[in-house]
């Protein structure tokens, strides 16, 4: 009889919420007006954290810094809504002085933080007073390496003195994914220990404010100001959704199953069958370009990367064999099933990196040569991508594109030639010596190489080492993959492998300077072995020419034009001694589905910015979003 | 023992029906031997080609025929079920019949020991292992572990039976009669555990197989070893469930099945082959 | 002293030794992790956004200060005991400086309701079928019962997980994909929210059942063929006494018994969490957080999961052997 009872109850209490589920997975608020984006951090264990400034406390991408923070400059990593360069809460570009040990910076009038105090010159210098007074905070060290003090002459105005000459000082404020943020003086100064300091709710700069939240962290709603003319990004427009939610939709399956159903209007990333399911089955999804390859290119470039403090891979010559032994079509099929934008070169094909670099380049790459020391051979073919366009043309018809210039954007220029006599020779003259159908290095050992790859976390990439893998496996090297889960950050970082594939080139995207990535790369910032490295160099690769480009980038502005003709030299260098093996662009399946919003970002006709939306640059892409009819 | 067989086959349905179930995988495993591919080499066949005459089970994502792939996954996962299975049912059949029936001190230091690891949690202590073992991971030093980890809860169960046995009057005979512990353990109460045994055995191999799987979606596996658990990460990776390739997972799956109920069947018909109640008579009289 | 004071000193004595040993394993292995919180914390903090390589080093330096990582080993096991005494892990490495216990509070009631619920469905309906396909060894349908249930076991829980999913989520789409509750439903004691709570459990609950059935089944069975042939049951049998009075009163009663200590253990168990059910229905708990924990070495956070299961488990299986001589009187109290 209980059971019944209860029975009854429930099925009650369904038939009360099935009318309401029927709309959508959330209660009370009008889906017309709802955008709903998946965070990549998935659930956030500390939610009502939102304090951004205590290091890693809470929740970044969960809406907090796309639309509740600003700062001085944002870059964008495609074209930009008014250009790559934004001015946000800084009404002009950094103005620095002849030695670059000042930078001055005007900053917006009429900018207001989301409980009506106005933002002003008294909210940077707490910002940065905070900062160099209180270690432990995100931006404290970068804070404390540069700055010897800030002045305000006016309320619009703040002037930064540097300890040192600094010509980049102004990244630290321009958001390529993030920046350091502005700290609301009012509330902050009365918050106690900072580092104890939840921020909940947050006062917001950005056009939105935090409506309700999980408080175990699937969800977080936000809501539009009802003062959003007094944000920065009121200058294009106002933003389109009342609402927005970012949710933690759970594994990749399931991200398209719920877009399916229309639950989740962008998916941040997914696999490349669950892009082409959605292709298929959904009308209404797109990707970032229309038809294949449908993904965005981050600004990164995966590339095979060899550990220089390991003597195994002490010689160039043996490091191009392993480039040579690597067919680009296969693991760009095996990896991305050929939606990939593949890249010879040290920079990554995307944004307007190709105009940059991708495109001169070209002539030098045909005429480039490296010594087997048997002969000279050209290991570049031009055509590699058009031969991956030409080998999905059967099974993708139309999608593919025909004119070389789209196939160039989608699916890159060329890429080394396999070649397995050259790589025999190129090995043997690096002391390596094959008997039987198995390689042996110089000191008569059997050739391994243990190829780590980050697991489930970034399942391409996986799948491109474990390509690789057996490239170099069929060529008669002992080659596998080891996943390495959550200790691939460990492990990559302090040296902890022979060969990973990751990243160590990161760029702006929209911006030629290659300071990003580059300056990171000089060898006074190289680890001893078993000590972390600083971020990007992992290779821990150092050179006496590299380290010459440089201290000459230092020496010049951010947009002094000699800047690409530096960055081109690094990129002659970087071919010929091949320190890592650059494979393409991290491509993101960031998935948009036009239900009940367009105007979404995409190659084509809108390239003004990323849809990636753990970028705080998508606070743009709220402003260009319009309901559906 | 051939006409114990024999007879068992001709006229226990359900033993004739387990072996000839177990039979098929096991044949299926040994058909590894010899596969025309690599397990670890991908793009060797055209991938997502559904079940047909050329490629019986279909092609995975990954450009493998999904029949010989099979065949090696089938054999890891099963050499790896049994070595837990057979470890640990060791650990545990000895830990527990000696602690039921010696009781008193004997059996508080071994219940410490054995409580012990019951409460510790598995899941942190398998991850954190596969961290430290890094590249020397492999499936058998797994098993070894999970053997290790996956005794107590059985010998605890064998030890309540023990327990119960040990009041019984044929045991109380047996000391009388000046029988050693040994022996009384090993001929009279083995026979009264072994369908435990059995059942346990059969949950231990799941437990272990699920386990492994469990691992393997959550990536923490070595994945140039081909097992079910691997198949799956593998599918997962290329969202096989929503991309269609249904093949991929169902047919690892099938098989699994297909084993289970194979070992299901063996182990009613042998519970009924020595059916204490048989043996229970033959100590009456 | 003697009889059952005795044996409950004893008994309690075991408890806090398999406590001590088993929260003392769990620190070194949780500190074995090769996975360092500060490396990671750097890591994401810097990972995408620009960053100087000067400046990671002072904030490693800065962070190890924060987070108490300073001191040696034996110092961190030091104040782990002091704290352990006062019921505090410590703050999380990983939500610094969100101290661990409020982490775990925040999650614990949706693990406990939700493994709660379906140990114990699974367990009732488990023993039952199980204990009836003992006893009538030759009903077909409880044969063919049987066969199901094992065929169900052995399909790995993720898929059995999935396909539910698949089947209930977007096939016929009639019940939630994602959650715990419905977004934006406040967490009250309301009829919108306990349905919500409801309709969002059916799936986890189910697939939970399906996956757990066969092995309380299997065990049943063997136990009731097992009990069946006792003295006892043979003269009730004899003496004519209903089959199912024989059924209920005696053989399933008496093979019930290991099978409580089983399910005392599986409820001590659930305080590490269902970690494929929270990730495959993204339903909030526990195994989240151990999940996440662990990938970012946040040892604190796990060490604080692994001693509340510890002493759930131990607790758990205290009881059961408190309780066990006062349930089976054959049992002598030695």
């Amino acid at each position: 009889m209980r059971i019944l009872q209860s029975l009854a109850l429930l099925a009650i209490a369904w038939a009360f919420d099935a009318p309401a589920y029927a709309q959508g997975s959330i209660s009370d608020l009008p889906r017309k007006q709802t955008l709903i984006v998946e965070n990549p951090e998935g659930t956030v264990k500390n939610a009502g954290w939102f304090n951004i400034w205590a290091v890693n406390a809470g929740g970044q991408s969960t809406g907090l810094h796309q639309l509740g923070m600003d700062t001085f400059w944002y870059i964008d990593p495609n074209s930009g809504v008014d250009g790559v360069w934004d001015n946000s809460l800084a009404s002009e570009k950094p103005i620095y002085n002849a030695d670059f040990t000042e930078m001055t910076v005007k900053l917006r009038k009429g900018i207001f933080w989301s409980d009506g105090v106005e933002f002003s010159a008294a909210d940077v210098m707490y910002t940065i007073e905070t900062h160099m007074k209180t270690p432990g905070l995100r931006w404290s060290a970068a804070v404390q390496v540069n700055v010897a003090g800030i002045t305000a002459p006016d309320s619009s105005t703040v002037v930064f003195k540097l300890k040192k000459p600094n010509s980049r000082f102004h990244a630290l404020f321009t958001v390529r994914w993030n920046a350091m943020w502005m700290m609301p003086k009012h509330i902050f100064e009365k918050a106690g220990d900072l580092i104890k300091f939840a921020f909940d709710p947050p006062v917001t700069l950005g056009p939105y404010v935090v409506h309700s939240y999980d408080p175990n962290g699937k969800w977080f709603i936000w809501r539009k100001r009802p003062d959003w003319q007094r944000t920065t990004v009121a200058r294009f427009g106002e933003p389109g959704p009342t609402y927005v939610a970012y949710i933690d939709p759970g594994p990749p399956d399931k991200r398209v199953i719920a877009q399916l159903n229309h639950e989740l209007d962008i998916i941040h990333d997914t696999s490349p069958e669950g892009m082409f399911t959605l292709a298929k089955q959904s009308k209404t999804s797109r990707g970032w370009f229309k038809g294949f390859p449908y993904a965005h290119p981050d600004p990164t470039l995966p590339m095979v990367i060899f550990n220089h403090q390991n003597p195994l891979f002490k010689s160039r010559d043996m490091r191009w064999a392993l480039a040579l032994l690597i067919d680009m079509k296969a693991v760009s099929m095996a990896s991305y099933r050929g939606a990939a934008t593949i890249s010879a070169i040290g920079v990554p094909p995307t944004g307007r990196y190709p105009e940059y670099y991708h495109e001169p380049m070209e002539a030098w790459l045909k005429d480039f040569e490296i010594d087997t020391g048997k002969r000279k051979i050209k290991p570049y073919d031009p055509t590699v991508g058009k031969q991956i366009a030409d080998m999905l043309r059967p099974s993708m018809g139309d999608q593919i594109p025909t004119d070389p210039k789209e196939v160039a954007k989608a699916f890159g220029r060329g890429w080394w030639k396999p070649d397995q006599q050259a790589a025999t020779e190129l090995l043997e003259r690096a002391g390596f010596t094959k008997r039987g159908n198995e390689w042996f290095t110089p000191d008569g050992k059997r050739f391994t190489i243990r190829i780590t790859v980050e697991g489930d976390l970034r399942p391409v990439m996986t799948r491109a080492g474990s390509m690789i893998a057996q490239q170099w496996r069929q060529f008669g090297i002992d080659a596998t993959t080891v996943v390495a889960q959550g200790s691939l950050l460990d492990r990559r970082n302090s040296g902890d492998y022979e060969v990973i594939i990751s990243w160590a080139v990161e760029t702006w995207g929209g911006h030629p300077d290659l300071s990003f990535f580059l300056d990171s790369w000089h060898s006074q910032f190289i680890a001893e072995p078993g000590k972390p490295q600083p971020p990007r160099n992992w290779s821990r690769w150092s050179h006496p020419e590299l380290d010459k480009i440089i201290e000459q980038i230092r020496s010049i502005g951010f947009d002094d034009p000699k800047g690409i003709e530096l960055g081109k030299e690094y990129i002659k260098l970087v071919a010929r001694e091949m320190p890592t093996i650059p494979l393409m662009a991290y491509n993101v399946f960031t998935v948009m589905d036009e239900t009940y919003w367009t105007g979404y970002p995409n190659a084509e006709t809108a390239p003004y910015t990323d849809p990636v939306p753990n970028w705080a640059n998508t606070k743009y892409m709220m402003v260009k979003l319009k309901p559906t009819n | 023992m051939a006409r114990v067989l024999f007879d068992l086959l001709r006229f226990n349905r359900e033993f004739t029906a387990g072996i000839i179930l177990l039979g098929f995988v096991v044949i299926f495993a040994g058909l590894s031997f010899v596969s025309p591919y690599p397990p670890n080499d991908s793009y060797v066949v055209p991938f997502d080609l559904p079940p047909s005459w050329t490629h019986l089970l279909g092609t995975t994502s990954r450009g493998q025929d999904l029949f010989w792939l099979l065949t090696f996954a089938i054999r890891n996962t099963l050499l790896f079920g049994l070595t837990v299975a057979v470890i640990s049912r060791i650990l545990s059949l000895t830990i527990g019949l000696i602690a039921g029936y010696a009781g008193g001190i004997v059996d508080r230091i071994l219940m410490s020991i054995n409580d012990t690891f019951i409460v510790l949690p598995l899941f942190p202590i398998l991850v954190l292992f596969y961290f430290v073992m890094r590249d020397s991971m492999s499936w058998v030093l797994l098993a070894l572990v999970m053997a290790c980890l996956g005794w107590a809860y059985d010998a605890r169960l064998i030890r309540s039976v023990s327990m119960s046995l040990r009041t019984r009057e044929f045991t109380e005979t047996s000391i009388f009669s000046g029988m050693p512990m040994r022996q009384i353990l090993v001929q009279e109460h083995l026979p009264f555990v072994m369908p435990i045994v059995f059942s346990t055995t059969m949950n231990n191999i799941n437990w272990s197989i699920g386990l492994e799987v469990t691992l393997s979606v959550l990536g923490f596996t070595d994945i140039n070893t081909p097992t079910v658990g691997v198949l799956i990460y593998w599918a997962n990776q290329h969202t096989a469930l929503v991309a269609g390739v249904w093949w991929w997972i169902f047919f690892p799956v099938a098989l699994v099945i297909i084993t289970f109920i194979g070992l299901f069947l063996l182990a009613v018909s042998m519970n009924e082959f020595i059916d204490p109640r048989s043996r229970l008579s033959r100590i009456g009289n | 002293m003697h009889g059952y004071p005795a044996y409950l000193i004893g008994r309690l004595g075991q408890f806090l030794l398999v406590v001590f040993i088993g929260i003392n394993i769990a620190f070194i292995v949780t500190h074995a992790t090769p996975i360092d919180p500060v490396e990671q914390t750097i890591s994401a903090a810097t990972q995408y956004g620009a960053t100087s390589p000067e400046a990671i080093a002072m904030m490693r330096q800065s962070l190890k200060e924060l987070y108490g990582l300073e001191g040696t080993l034996l110092e961190q096991y030091a104040t782990f005991w002091r704290r352990i005494a006062v019921a505090d892990f410590g703050p999380s490495l990983s939500a610094f400086p969100t101290p661990v216990s409020v982490l775990i509070w925040r999650a614990l009631p949706w693990t406990v309701g939700l493994l709660t619920v379906s140990t114990i469905i699974t367990w009732c309906v488990g023993n039952l079928l199980g204990g009836l396909a003992g006893y009538y060894l030759r009903s077909r349908t409880l044969r063919f019962a049987g066969i199901l249930a094992m065929a169900l076991h052995p399909i790995p829980y993720y898929i059995v997980a999935f396909v539910l999913l698949i089947v209930f989520g977007y096939l016929w789409p009639i019940l939630p994909l994602s959650g715990g509750s419905r977004m934006n439903l406040p967490h009250e004691f309301s009829l919108a929210f306990i349905g919500s709570l409801a309709l969002h459990s059916i799936l986890p609950i189910l697939s939970l059942v399906l996956g757990g059935l066969g092995g309380w089944f299997m065990g049943m069975r063997s136990l009731v063929s097992n009990v069946v042939t006792e003295d006892y049951v043979v003269y009730a049998e004899l003496g004519g006494v209903s089959p199912r009075r024989i059924l209920g009163s005696y053989v399933m009663r008496n093979s019930l018994v290991p099978q409580v200590t089983g399910l005392a253990m599986s409820l001590g168990a659930i305080f590490t969490g269902a970690i494929i059910t929270e990730q495959v229905f993204g339903y909030p708990g526990i195994g989240t957080l151990l999940v996440a924990a662990v990938h970012v070495g946040d040892y604190s956070l796990v060490l604080g999961i692994t001693t509340v299961s510890i002493l759930a488990v131990s607790l758990a299986v205290l009881l059961i052997d408190l309780i066990y001589p006062l349930l089976d009187p054959r049992v002598k109290v030695s």
